[in-house]
This record gives structure tokens, sequence and C-alpha cells, in this order.
């Protein structure tokens, strides 16, 4: 591909960057060493970006780790080592990272230390909308929250100097249309670091049992309150004072992150700007207590305008009530803007004339509108994980029982959707078995319980139910899609593949002997090829009769991976058709199938494949009860 | 370069290379001096899910995001996506519609109606006046492939006169972000998209 590598260019550049390509950027200007993290949508390109930096910048150490928790700790081992570091992951991942995030809170940073949270607003490829800034006043962490790319860059680049200064670890938090929009970004310098890099030996820091951690508790009060105080004077916090007055009132607004963006665009819409009084808050936690309570004696009334949770609201309303203010002035927040989804640029614009009483006509809707049926997200043309549900569902049938399909996080969540309609559970990573663990305890032996997930979740968080089935003899059957990819965020490696995100080689992870190690019996081990429907269906109905814990191994590579492979290898796919004398037009093969590449001809009453889509798995083939489906000799 | 602010929208499908599109005239715009913000829905699926891509520039965007009935531009690789998106448009919002609707596979399942390309237009121009129907799936094709259908649509856009990039900073920009075998068919595509937006602009209202 041609397409330029505008993150190396050179100090100084004027480039478009995507948000999290800013932060990579960032990331490398401030000299960091070691990053670490797990893909998970908006973030991945995080550490991609990084991995593509690699080849100019060798000092690098990045990884892809196995989940966020060692992700954090791998992070942390190298603030621990004297070198700046830093973890990026998915809000839910935060999560996973926690049980390591609260506790060196406690330690604190020696070389720099950031951890990169992607929170997702609306959910667009996500399980839940959970606002991560409350991370930071949990473990008493500052959170830092950018604007724009631009801000996102120099803000990051800025936090690793921050985190030395302090001691703390940063919570960096960001939201979807940071991490995945575009901007204008100017590249800064490449700092180098000079100083002695190795691991410190201070037992009463990094050894946190109760007699180290209370002492390590009141430094890390002692360091929030420093930061407390430093936050006036934080170079991303910016407070300015209007002192003219809109309908006879003097109005304020408080607000971070993309919704600063979007607010001043609607104050620009209106012409207002220069009527209001505008705190933005580069660092929402801890709160700038001088600034909030100089913006409480400049105005009237307060809007504050966050996504998600009243968090810097509650903050607001905490102070004003500590400084006998609750009375005087007005602060709004979740009475005006809602406590979910991400906001749409009108919404903005609707609100702000609402709290400054200015006209805004919405849009005019058309009379007669048009119903536009849903693009549903689907599994790919030759997705391998369509085979594996539709033989599941053929088992299912022929048993003629209903099975509990816990599931899982990826692509494969997809299969809740028609035709296949096949997934019962889907909370977090590696919940599958957990759930099948709990659920195997309730459930008679008539409904069997499948825990289906895929490569990477197994590798994720799935293994420790595992070992607890087998432990505690928790009957269920372990389904791991094998694709050999994690490939809703974007196709990374996993140890499956034992490629490295540098592209590099690194030690493969057999699934086979992994799942045996947990303590499951050969003879409870199946493994089959996703696309041999055939084989799978067979092999299947053993693995749901056997007793015990059982686990199935469905392997065939991801289709995009593969016509990838294809193309570079040359292979062309076998090109595989409808006899219309044979087909029936009974629709198995499109109702039942879905695969998108084949499509349905009104008028003939036949099926028909499209050549343009169709990637030749042939699993079809197996699938059309006339025989119709054949594979063109060459 | 006393633009305060310019929205643009352009929408279709997964693979149409609608996010590619506005990458090259972000880049350019960028090479205008102007300050520059992009945006993009898209579902889960890898192929074939709905894509709007928002790109903003001038002198006064901050955020990425675009109002309804905000956009000057809308062009649409796929018909249909263009009513999915019809509330960013106001009555001089000039619609650039490539000629092609692509009826998803769910419409099938879940037996439902999928607007044609008629009803397409009909539908439009009950919102603005300037609605127009782009042959741009034969003229990519004419131009030696389909992919440069979104360099032939960024071409009619050029040639209807109302986007505030000059022709050579987008030309520079097509070069950058277009793979090198395909410079050519790409350069034809833009050249006569230019073509057929003139004719357009002296329709324009």
């Amino acid at each position: 591909m041609s397409v330029p590598h505008f993150v190396v260019s050179n100090p100084g550049s004027h480039v478009i960057l995507l948000g999290n390509e800013a932060i990579a950027r960032g990331i490398l200007e401030a000299g960091v060493i070691i990053g670490a993290g797990y893909p998970g949508t908006p973030s991945s390109e995080i550490l991609s970006t990084l991995a593509k930096m690699y080849p100019y910048f060798s000092h690098l150490k990045i990884e892809w780790s196995i989940n966020e928790k060692v992700a954090f700790e791998v992070a942390y081992g190298g603030s621990m080592s004297n070198v700046r570091s830093v973890a990026c992951m998915k809000h839910v991942g935060v999560n996973v990272a926690s049980d390591a995030f609260m506790t060196a809170a406690y330690a604190g940073a020696r070389g720099g230390m950031v951890l990169v949270s992607a929170d997702d607003p609306n959910c667009y490829s996500s399980q839940n909308e959970q606002d991560n800034r409350y991370y930071g006043l949990h473990a008493l962490v500052p959170v830092f929250e950018p604007s724009t790319p631009q801000e996102a860059k120099d803000l990051i680049k800025y936090a690793f100097e921050f985190s030395e200064n302090f001691q703390t670890v940063v919570l960096f938090r960001t939201t979807t249309r940071l991490n995945h929009g575009r901007g204008d970004v100017v590249l800064g310098e490449i700092e180098e670091i000079k100083r002695e890099y190795g691991f410190d030996w201070d037992r009463s820091r990094w050894v946190c049992l109760p007699s180290h951690s209370r002492v390590l508790r009141l430094r890390l009060l002692e360091r929030l309150k420093e930061i407390s105080e430093f936050a006036n004077d934080f170079p991303y916090n910016y407070l300015k004072i209007s002192k003219k007055r809109l309908n006879g009132k003097r109005i304020g607004f408080v607000s971070a992150g993309v919704p600063y963006a979007h607010l001043i665009d609607a104050l620009n819409h209106f012409g207002v700007k220069d009527y209001v009084s505008i705190l933005k808050l580069g660092m929402v936690y801890p709160p700038p207590k001088k600034l909030i309570k100089k913006l409480f004696a400049s105005v009237d009334k307060i809007l504050v305008v966050e996504e998600l949770e009243p968090f810097i609201e509650n903050i607001l309303k905490q102070i004003a009530y500590d400084e006998g203010l609750s009375k005087e002035i007005e602060i709004h927040g979740k009475d005006i803007f809602p406590q979910n989804g991400e906001f749409s640029a009108e919404l903005y614009l609707e609100n702000v004339a609402d709290f400054m009483d200015l006209e805004y006509n919405g849009v005019q809707v058309p009379d007669d509108l048009i119903i536009m049926p849903p693009r549903l997200p689907i599994l790919c043309p030759g997705c391998s994980h369509r085979a594996s549900f539709y033989a599941i569902k053929q088992v299912e049938k022929k048993l003629k029982t209903k099975f509990v399909n816990s599931s899982d996080i990826g692509c494969y969540t997809l299969a809740v959707y028609k035709p296949l309609e096949s997934l019962d559970t889907e909370v977090c990573m590696g919940g599958s078995i957990g759930f099948a663990n709990g659920i195997s305890k309730i459930q008679s032996k008539e409904n069997p319980v499948l825990a289906i997930l895929g490569d990477s979740t197994f590798f994720h968080s799935g293994i420790p139910g595992l070992i607890n089935a087998v432990h505690n003899q928790n009957s269920i059957l372990v389904m791991i899609l094998d694709n050999r990819s994690t490939s809703m965020t974007g196709f990374q490696d996993n140890p499956g593949t034992g490629i490295k995100i540098t592209k590099e080689l690194g030690t493969k992870v057999n699934i086979e002997d992994l799942v045996m190690g947990c303590g499951v019996s050969p003879e409870n081990l199946w493994v089959e090829d996703s696309n041999n429907l055939l084989e799978m269906i067979e092999k299947l109905e053993k693995a749901v009769k056997a007793d015990g814990v059982r686990v199935f191994i469905s392997r065939h590579t991801c289709s995009l991976v593969e016509a990838n492979e294809f193309k570079t290898k040359k292979i062309v796919p076998p090109t595989v058709k409808v006899d219309p004398e044979k087909c029936k037009g009974c629709l198995i093969c499109v109702n039942k199938f879905g695969c998108p590449s084949i499509i349905f001809d009104e008028n003939e009453k036949k099926a028909i494949i499209e050549h343009d889509t169709c990637r030749g798995c042939k699993v079809c083939i197996d699938v059309c009860i006339h025989d119709a489906i054949y594979m063109e000799e060459e | 370069m006393e633009l305060k602010s310019f929205n643009l929208l352009i929408v279709g499908i997964g693979g149409q290379g609608v996010i590619r599109a506005v990458q090259i005239l972000a880049w350019a715009a960028l090479l205008d001096n102007y300050k520059v913000r992009t945006a993009e829905t898209h579902g889960m699926a890898q192929r074939g899910g709905s894509i709007s891509s928002f790109l903003r520039f001038g002198n006064e965007v901050e955020g990425p995001l675009i109002p309804s009935g905000n956009s000057q531009v809308i062009i649409a690789l796929e018909a249909s996506e263009a009513v999915r998106n019809f509330r960013y448009a106001n009555s001089n919002t000039i619609f650039l519609i490539n000629n092609k609707v692509i009826i998803p596979p769910s419409v099938h399942l879940m037996n439902m109606e999928y607007p044609d390309l008629d009803s397409v237009q009909k539908f439009l121009e009950q919102i603005s006046s300037n609605v127009f129907i782009i042959n741009g799936h034969e003229e990519a094709l004419k131009a030696g492939d389909i992919r440069s259908l979104n360099v032939y649509m960024l071409g009619v856009l050029v040639g209807s006169e109302k986007l505030p990039i000059k022709q050579k900073t987008l030309e520079n920009s097509i070069r950058r972000f277009v793979p090198k075998k395909a410079q050519i068919i790409n350069k034809i595509a833009f050249q006569n998209g230019i073509k057929n937006g003139k004719i357009i602009k002296e329709e324009i209202e």
C-alpha cells in the first residue's frame, strides 16, 4: 500500500492523524520504551501504530499481551525499571487490569506510567458504556482527557513527565470519537531520556503487603493533595472568564474531552463564544478548585457538558456545597444532557440554545419517510464461524434438543442474529466458560451446556474457567472457534499463531497441549476443520453425548486473513456454482445458512452464488440437500 | 482562507472506498491550510455494512461531527445510504448520488422492502432541489476499475465548483493516497468526473 506513514514524519510536520495515531506519536515523542496492550475497539490502533514505528525506532519494546491485566503489569514492570511505559486497552479491559491498577496506584510510578483507556459511549463496539473516569476517583489517580488529536498527542507526551514528577500512575481517558476521528496535528520532537534503567529493589515500595501498604496509602493521599494543588496550574486546564451577559445572565460552561470540541462548535454556531465563561479541563480529576471557585464567582449559572455519568457535575456541586454556594449558583448537567449514548452534534446546538435562550430550529423531516431496513452486521462470506454454528444447529436438530450456548466476545457474537440465532449469553471476555460452569450445575442432561469462544478469547481469560470445570467436575463442552486471528479488532496475531506484534517470530502456543495441560483427557478432545461440515457434525455429536469436561477445537483460518494469504501466494480459490437444473429453490442455503455470497433470484426461484464475493470455502456444497451446489473443475 | 467551516458527508457501504475518499479530501484540505476534522460511523461488519464519514474543515472547526441540517455536500457511493443520512441535509445541500442501490442480504430474511433508485431520488428531492444521480458505477468501470468510483465522485464534486479546495491540491492528495498501479485509472476517473461535474454545475440552484 502506498499509504503514507505520517506518524514517523519529522518534527514540525503538519499532518493528519487518527486520534489513536496521534496518541501513539505522543507516546513515541515522550521517549517511551515499553508499550503493552490487548486489542479492543476503539483502542487497538495505538499499539499497532507503535508497532509500525518499530522499524524506524528500534528502542521500542511493544507487545500484545495475553490480556489487559498482564498488559498493565508488563508496562508497570517497565515503570518499576525506570523506563517510561504505557498500557493501552478498551474501557472494559481496564476492569480486567483493575486488580493490578488499584494497588499500583499506591506504589506509584518510577518511570512514567500511563494507562490509556478507550471508552465507548453509545457502545459502538462494546458490551457496555462504562465511564472510566471513575477509575481515577476510585484509585486516587489523576485522569487526563484530550479533546482533539493534537491535544491527545501533546497531552499524553506531557503525561509521562507528569507521572514522573508526581510519581503517580496517570489514567488517560479517551472516547471512540477521539480514537477514531482524524485531525490536523503538528508533530513534535522525540525526547531522548538519559538515565540509568533497571529495577531498584525497593521492597518497601514494590512489596504491597499490609505493613507497607498502610504507609503507601498515606503517601498516595499526600500525592493526591499535591496534584490537587497543581491542578490550578495544570497547563491543559483553561479558564476563560467573560464579563459579558446574555439576557442579563452571566453564563458559564465546564467541559472536557470530545464534548468540549463540540461545545465550542455550538457556541461558534450561535456566535456567542465571547459571551460566556468556559472552564476546559485537560485533567478531569483531581479538580482545580481555585479555577472552579473563580468560575463560580464570575457566573450565575453553569452547564456541565460531559457524556455518560455526571462526573464533573458532581465534583462541581460538591465544591459549591463546601463553599456555601449551593444556593447562589445554578449547576446544570444531566438535567439537560442525557446520561447515555454519544451526543450528536445537533444535541449540543439544541441544548446550548435552550440553556442560553437562543433560537434554534431543528431539521424538518419530509412527510414521506422511507423506512430503511438496517444493514445488519453479518459474518463475512466464507467465515468459518458460520460453518461451526451451522454444525451446532444440525446436531441440536438431530438430537431433538436445545443446547445452552454460552458464548463470548468476538466476531462469532454475530451468530446471535438471523439466520443462525444460536447464541444464548455474551457478557464479558472468557465469560462463556465461567457461566457454563454455573449453568451446568443446574441444567439437566437433556440440554447440553456449551461454552463457545474464540482462540484469542480462550487465551485471554478462558483458561481459568476450563481448569475450574476440570477441577470441580462441571460437565461442559467447550468449543474453541480457532480462526487463528483476533479478527474483530483488526486481525491481530495471538499465541496460537506465534507471530508477535512486530511481525517477528515468537513462540507458538499449541491449544491442544494447553487444553490437555488444563486436565482435559485426550479422549475428550476433538479437533476438526470448521469447513468440513459433515465431519464436524459427526464429531460434534459424539462430543455432545460424551461425559465430563470436553473440548472441541473447530479450526479454520479467518476468511479475510485467508483471502489475503491467497492473494499474496497467488492462489485462486475454487469456483463454487449452483446447478439451476438441480436447485429446487428450497432456500436452505439462503435462509438457514445465510452466506451473503448466496443470493436468490426471485424470478427464476433459484439460488445464485456471487462469484465476486465468494471465497470458495465450499461449505454450502454440504449444506445443499439437493446436491445442486458444486465446485467447478479447472 | 476566510472559510469558517465546510461540512461534507460521504456515505456508502464497507469496501467502497468511503473512508479513503475522505482521507484524500482531508489531506487536501490540510494542504490548503485549513483546520481539519473527520469522523466515521460504521457497524461491526467488515464489509457490506453502512458507513458514513464526516469531513469538516475551515478556520472554526473543533469537533468532528456535523450537526443535522448542516452538511453542504452529501456524496453517496451507494444510493440508498443517502436516505439513511438525510437528516444532515438542508434545502441547499448538494447530493451527488451514485446510481446504484445495493440491497442488504438481511432484507430477504426479514421480508422487508428496500427502496429503488427512483424512490431514493424522489425522497431526497423533498429535501433539496440539488439532487444529482451520477452514473458513477459505469464511469468507474469505464476508467478501468470499479474501485475508482470514489475518486470519480470526487472529480464530479470538483467539477461542480462547490468544493473550496484547489483542484491541484486534490490531485496531489489523490496521488499520495492511491496505490501506484492504480494511479492512471484514478487519474482518468478523476478527469471524467470533473467533466460530468461541470455539467452539473450549470444545474445547481
